[in-house]
């Protein structure tokens, strides 16, 4: 099967669908189908071979940050050209409501097209002002994933109709058999606790964190927290009184090979957002390579987590909560060993080996008796306009 | 001639009285006009997200461009709303009022390119709606300096020393200038 994928946000920058997308195309090239990845990057930038480069990204204020995004004539021209030389039998786009290239390709397409919604947060005044313009387009999908319930029912309450929840993957192996790092390793009286996550993005909890751990230290005084993401650490350290400093270790950004290594490490992961999340992919990840999780009780978490079962919840954003539960756990080896034989059992769910066959699944059942993507000839500027 | 002294000092004190009540009137004045101004640049600025919001919805854009210029002028719309209620933003998320206007002027920089600007001049239902949106952006810049204008004028009185002692301002704030990048599209002002 050819398949064509959309992903709005540059590879250059991490994220959670830029992860799902490249793991997803070379998890359908293992099983022996053709797919082309159209993404933003500069024509120079090194990318794998199945991504083909739709131009520079614009850094453009967007949500309260600065987003790298395509949008404009130009990239609705590469856009026109990938999908004329690609002849798919199903495109497949992520998160058709970003202003960027998916949603230029999916104004330009026709046929089978499969649109994946990742976020469980949407702008629905901004949606509702685009909408007569958007709709047109979103009706053009044949079949929409949500990755998880969150983001579902974000589809139906501001798009309508229904979508069918399939999880981002994760490749459960390369976590479960990482090599453990003995620096990172915990040992009874000094026991290994992990963030992953922006240090800056309030969101992400680290603060919850540093609320939490002197209250740890004055119960388990040898208990190390190492903390992987990017930001200003300074910031981070100011929260912290000097005790609390010197038990904290800060990693930087970490490479994919040094974030299994240290999940395959610690004793516990936690996981102190505070919102905005739609799934959780270092949860699946953590539990993966065998750590204990610690998660705020965010829907998502908690569905993750199956209600408790797989690992443990507190209030979210208290961090006294944090600090009791997680010296709890420190406290029962026993425990920890009942939640990761849990969590290593369910986790396989997550495995692209199964996530990966019920995607395409749905690319069978839109594509099937159905024609190749083609270039929908009402698209073009001021089509609404002309159309009666 | 000689004034008795009694009388001197009835003058004085009486100078004193009139320079007060005149430095009051005159503060009073100025926040009067720095009130106006606001609200003038206040609906201003309105106008010109509206006009953003429609051009975002009338499909002359491609959507990637019109969902961004959407999402920048609801963005400002929001935060005009918030600053009306006198609610600073509370989460990281929220820009300020005038974060938010500088983004939806650098959203429709970005998303009005000369050759869509030309291509919708030819249309009269395009025209029309640029031309609303170019005017729009041109009276906001005006409407802010205006509004500065007036600010910098009040804080000046406002420092004086006799302002200061006497508590002229009496509880009103201090007015603030409103900064943002008010630049219209290039392609709009040729």
């Amino acid at each position: 099967m050819r398949v064509g994928v959309v992903c709005p946000y540059s590879f250059d920058v991490p994220g959670g669908v830029q992860f799902h997308v490249r793991d997803l195309a070379e998890h359908l090239i293992g099983r022996g189908h053709e797919v082309s990845v159209l993404a933003p990057a500069d024509d120079d930038t090194p990318v794998p071979a199945y991504v083909v480069p739709a131009g520079r990204a614009v850094p453009v204020p967007y949500n309260g940050s600065v987003a790298r995004l395509n949008f404009g004539p130009v990239s609705a021209g590469r856009v026109r050209k990938w999908l004329a030389e690609g002849g798919f039998d199903v495109l497949h786009i992520h998160e058709p409501i970003t202003p960027s290239l998916s949603i230029l390709a999916l104004w330009q397409a026709t046929g089978p097209i499969v649109a994946t919604f990742h976020t469980s947060t949407l702008r629905s005044r901004a949606m509702q002002a685009a909408y007569p313009v958007m709709r047109p387009s979103l009706e053009k999908i044949s079949a929409r994933i949500a990755v998880s319930e969150d983001a579902r029912q974000t589809v139906t309450t501001h798009i309508g109709g229904d979508a069918v929840v399939i999880p981002n993957g994760v490749y459960v192996d390369v976590f479960a058999r990482a090599e453990p790092a003995p620096l990172w390793q915990g040992t009874a009286d000094a026991p290994t606790i992990a963030f992953v996550g922006r240090l800056d993005e309030s969101r992400k909890g680290l603060h919850v964190l540093c609320d939490a751990v002197p209250q740890v230290l004055r119960s388990v005084p040898g208990a190390r927290f190492l903390i992987a993401g990017r930001g200003d650490v300074d910031a981070a350290l100011e929260r912290l009184d000097p005790t609390a400093r010197a038990a904290c270790t800060f990693l930087g950004e970490v490479s994919d090979h040094d974030k299994a290594a240290l999940l395959r490490s610690v004793d516990v992961y936690v996981a102190p957002q505070t919102g905005g999340e739609s799934f959780g992919v270092v949860l699946v990840e953590a539990m993966s390579a065998g750590a204990t999780v610690l998660a705020s009780d965010l829907d998502a978490f908690r569905r993750v987590l199956d209600d408790g079962a797989l690992g443990v919840l507190f209030a979210v954003g208290d961090g006294a909560g944090l600090a009791d539960s997680l010296l709890a756990l420190l406290a029962d080896p026993a425990r920890r060993a009942r939640l990761r034989a849990a969590a290593g059992v369910a986790v396989r769910r997550y495995d692209w080996s199964v996530v990966g066959a019920e995607v395409l699944e749905v690319f069978e059942t839109v594509s099937y008796g159905a024609q190749s993507v083609a270039e929908d000839p009402q698209s073009g500027r001021f089509a609404r306009w002309r159309r009666p | 001639m000689n004034l008795p002294e009694w009388l001197l000092g009835l003058l004085v004190l009486a100078l004193l009285a009139w320079y007060l009540s005149f430095s009051a009137a005159r503060i009073d004045r100025l926040h009067h006009r720095v009130e106006g101004g606001r609200s003038a640049l206040d609906a201003q600025l309105v106008r010109r997200a509206e006009a953003a919001v429609e051009l975002a919805g009338s499909g002359a854009l491609d959507p990637a461009s019109g969902l961004l210029v959407a999402g920048a002028a609801t963005d400002a719309l929001d935060a005009g709303e918030l600053a009306d209620a006198g609610t600073p933003p509370t989460h990281a998320g929220e820009p300020s009022r005038e974060t938010a206007e500088s983004d939806l002027s650098h959203a429709l920089q970005l998303a009005l390119d000369p050759d869509l600007v030309t291509a919708m001049r030819e249309d009269p239902i395009g025209a029309a709606l640029l031309e609303r949106l170019r005017a729009s952006c041109h009276r906001v810049q005006l409407a802010r300096r205006f509004h500065n204008d007036a600010v910098t004028d009040a804080t000046r009185v406002r420092a004086k020393p006799i302002a200061r002692w006497a508590r002229l301002a009496g509880r009103a704030q201090a007015p603030q200038t409103f900064e943002m990048d008010d630049e219209p599209p290039v392609a709009l002002t040729r």
